[in-house]
C-alpha cells in the first residue's frame, strides 16, 4: 500500500502537517481519565428458547406496556427524578457546576461524581458533603468530586482555596492536589493550591495526614505544612514558630541540596518543646549525623517512650518512631496506619479491575 | 476521542466540563450498551448529542473565564493555533472531527476508524478531503495577510 503520512504517519512526514499537528497539539487533552466504580457488566441473553416461548413472551411484554403506560398517563408527572451528586450552594456570585451557573433562578445544585465545580473571582460556593461535612470554596477555584461512596469521599482541587469542615470517620474524606493528598482525620483545615500546583494546608481543628509516594507529614490544629509539585509535602511546623525556623524549614525541603546542613542548625537551636512537631518529622528525612543531631535534640525536648532507643530511630523503625510520635499528643498515629492499609488495598483493588 | 469530538463543536472554554459529562452519562447509561464492540461508536454518540445539547441551552460564560482566554491570547503562538482551529471548525461537520483527532489529538486513520465506528474508507476519505479544503482556507488567508498588513500600515 502507498505511504500515507496523513493517514497513518507512514512514509516521509508531509512538513505542513508535521507543522499543524505542532501548533495544534496545544490543545491535546492531557488529563487523566475519571474514574468510576466498577459496573457488572450485563450477562448476555442465550436465545435457545423456543419461539412458542418468545410469542408468550412478546404477548407478555405488550400487555406490562400497557399496563405501565397506562398506569403513568393517568398519574401526575412526578417531574424530573433527582440527580445524584453532593448539595451545592451558592454563597456569592455565580459558582459553575458543570456548565451550569449558579444566580438568580438556580441558587442551589449538584456537584457528581466526575463533575467540576468552578469559581471566578468574585464567587463562593458551599458544598456539602454527603453529610459528613462541608466544604467552602473560595473564589478563583476549581474543585472536581472524583468519589462519593459510603466510606469514601474523594476531591481533587487543581486550583484554589477550600475550607473543609469535617465530621466523618478518620481517613473517609479525602482530598487529591497536583502535589500530595490530604486525608482528614477528624478535623477542620483551610487548602490551598496555586496555579503551578504548589500547596499550603493550615488545619485549625483535629489533624490531618499529607501523603505523597509514602512520603508523609501529619499537620496538628494551629500548624500548617507547604507542598510542592515533584516534592511532595514539606515539614510541618506550627504556625507560631519562630520565623528564622519557618524560613530554614522552606530552604531545607524545597531548596538546594547543598545548604541543609546550615539550616538543619539553624532549625535545632531555635526549635521550642511544641517544635517537637517539626523534629519528629525531620527524622526520616535527613541522614547520618544529621539524623543523630535531630534525634538528641528532639530527645531533648520530649523524652522518647521507654520502649524506644535511639539505634532503632536512626534505623527509622516505624514501631519506635510512632511511639514518639504518639507521646507528642498531637494525634493517634494508630488511625493513619489504619487509613494506609485499607486505602493502599482500595488502590490494589483499582489496578486490578479488568 | 471524546475530546476530540466536543473541540470540533463547542467553545474551547467549555471543552473540559463537558468531557466529564459526557463520561458521566456513558457511565449512568452503561448497562444499555449491549454489544462491546461498539462502545466506541456509542460513546461517540453520547458525545455528538452532549454537544447538541450544549448548543440547545442558553447559557452564560463566566467572566473570570473569559478573561482566562483574553490572557492566553496574548501569546502570539496560541493565537495562531486557536486561528487555525477555528478555520478546522469551520469545515463540514464529518471533515472536521477527523481531522481534529489527527492533527490536534494525534490518532492516526486507523485508530479514528477503531474508535468511532467509521469505516477506514470513510476516515480516510474525510481525511483527505478535509485536509484539501483546509489547505484551501490556510492559502487564502496567506493571501488576504499582505492586503491587510498594507492597510493596517498604510
Amino acid at each position: 500500500m502507498k505511504q500515507d503520512y496523513l493517514w497513518d504517519r507512514s512514509g516521509e512526514p508531509d512538513p505542513e502537517i508535521e507543522g499543524l499537528e505542532n501548533v495544534l497539539g496545544r490543545f491535546r487533552h492531557g488529563a487523566a481519565a475519571p474514574e468510576f466504580p466498577l459496573v457488572t457488566p450485563r450477562p448476555k441473553l442465550r436465545f435457545t428458547r423456543s419461539r412458542r416461548f418468545w410469542q408468550l413472551a412478546a404477548m407478555a411484554a405488550t400487555v406490562a406496556l400497557v399496563f405501565v403506560l397506562w398506569t403513568v398517563l393517568r398519574r401526575p408527572q412526578p417531574g424530573i427524578a433527582p440527580l445524584k451528586g453532593w448539595d451545592v450552594a451558592r454563597l456569592a456570585g455565580t459558582p459553575r457546576v458543570g456548565i451550569t451557573l449558579l444566580g438568580g433562578a438556580e441558587q442551589a445544585g449538584k456537584l457528581a461524581v466526575g463533575q467540576t465545580l468552578q469559581t471566578d473571582g468574585q464567587s463562593r460556593a458551599s458544598v456539602s458533603v454527603d453529610d459528613v461535612g462541608e466544604v467552602q470554596v473560595e473564589p478563583n477555584t476549581r474543585l472536581r468530586l472524583l468519589e462519593s461512596a459510603p466510606s469514601r469521599k474523594r476531591l481533587a482541587l487543581d486550583r484554589g482555596t477550600i475550607r473543609a469542615s469535617i465530621w466523618a470517620p478518620a481517613g473517609e474524606f479525602t482530598v487529591d492536589t497536583p502535589s500530595a493528598l490530604a486525608v482528614d482525620m477528624g478535623c477542620a483545615y483551610t487548602l490551598h493550591v496555586d496555579d503551578s500546583g504548589a500547596g499550603l494546608l493550615r488545619t485549625t481543628l483535629g489533624w490531618v495526614g499529607f501523603r505523597l509516594n509514602g512520603h508523609e507529614s501529619f499537620i496538628p490544629a494551629g500548624a500548617a505544612c507547604a507542598t510542592r509539585p515533584g516534592i511532595g509535602p514539606g515539614t510541618p511546623y506550627f504556625e507560631d514558630a519562630p520565623e528564622a525556623l519557618r524560613a530554614a524549614l522552606t530552604a531545607l525541603d524545597f531548596g538546594p541540596a547543598g545548604e541543609r546542613s546550615a539550616e538543619l542548625n539553624l532549625i535545632l537551636k531555635q526549635a521550642r518543646t511544641r517544635d517537637a512537631l517539626t523534629l519528629w518529622h525531620l527524622l526520616p528525612r535527613v541522614e547520618g549525623s544529621d539524623r543523630a543531631r535531630v534525634y538528641d535534640r528532639l530527645a531533648a525536648l520530649v523524652p522518647p517512650p521507654s520502649q524506644v532507643s535511639k539505634d532503632g530511630v536512626l534505623r527509622l523503625d516505624q514501631t519506635m518512631l510512632d511511639l514518639w510520635w504518639d507521646k507528642l499528643g498531637l494525634g493517634d498515629i494508630s488511625l493513619w496506619r489504619h487509613w494506609e492499609r485499607s486505602w493502599s488495598q482500595h488502590q490494589n483493588g483499582d489496578n486490578n479491575r479488568p | 476521542m471524546v475530546h476530540g469530538i466536543l473541540l470540533a463543536r463547542v467553545p474551547l472554554v467549555e471543552v473540559d466540563d463537558l468531557v466529564q459529562d459526557v463520561f458521566l452519562r456513558a457511565f449512568t447509561r452503561i448497562r444499555s450498551l449491549r454489544d462491546e464492540a461498539s462502545f466506541g461508536g456509542w460513546l461517540a454518540s453520547i458525545t455528538r448529542n452532549r454537544a447538541n445539547d450544549y448548543h440547545r441551552s442558553p447559557r452564560e460564560v463566566p467572566e473570570a473565564l473569559e478573561t482566562d482566554v483574553e490572557d492566553a491570547r496574548a501569546d502570539s503562538s496560541q493565537i495562531e493555533a486557536e486561528a487555525i482551529l477555528a478555520l478546522i471548525r469551520s469545515l463540514p461537520e464529518a471533515y472536521r472531527e477527523t481531522l481534529i483527532l489527527r492533527l490536534v489529538e494525534g490518532m492516526t486513520g486507523p485508530e479514528i476508524a477503531a474508535r468511532t465506528g467509521l469505516t477506514p474508507g470513510s476516515v480516510r476519505v474525510n481525511l483527505h478531503r478535509g485536509m484539501q479544503q483546509l489547505r484551501k482556507k490556510l492559502g487564502d488567508r496567506e493571501a488576504l495577510r499582505p492586503q491587510v498588513d498594507q492597510q493596517e500600515t498604510g
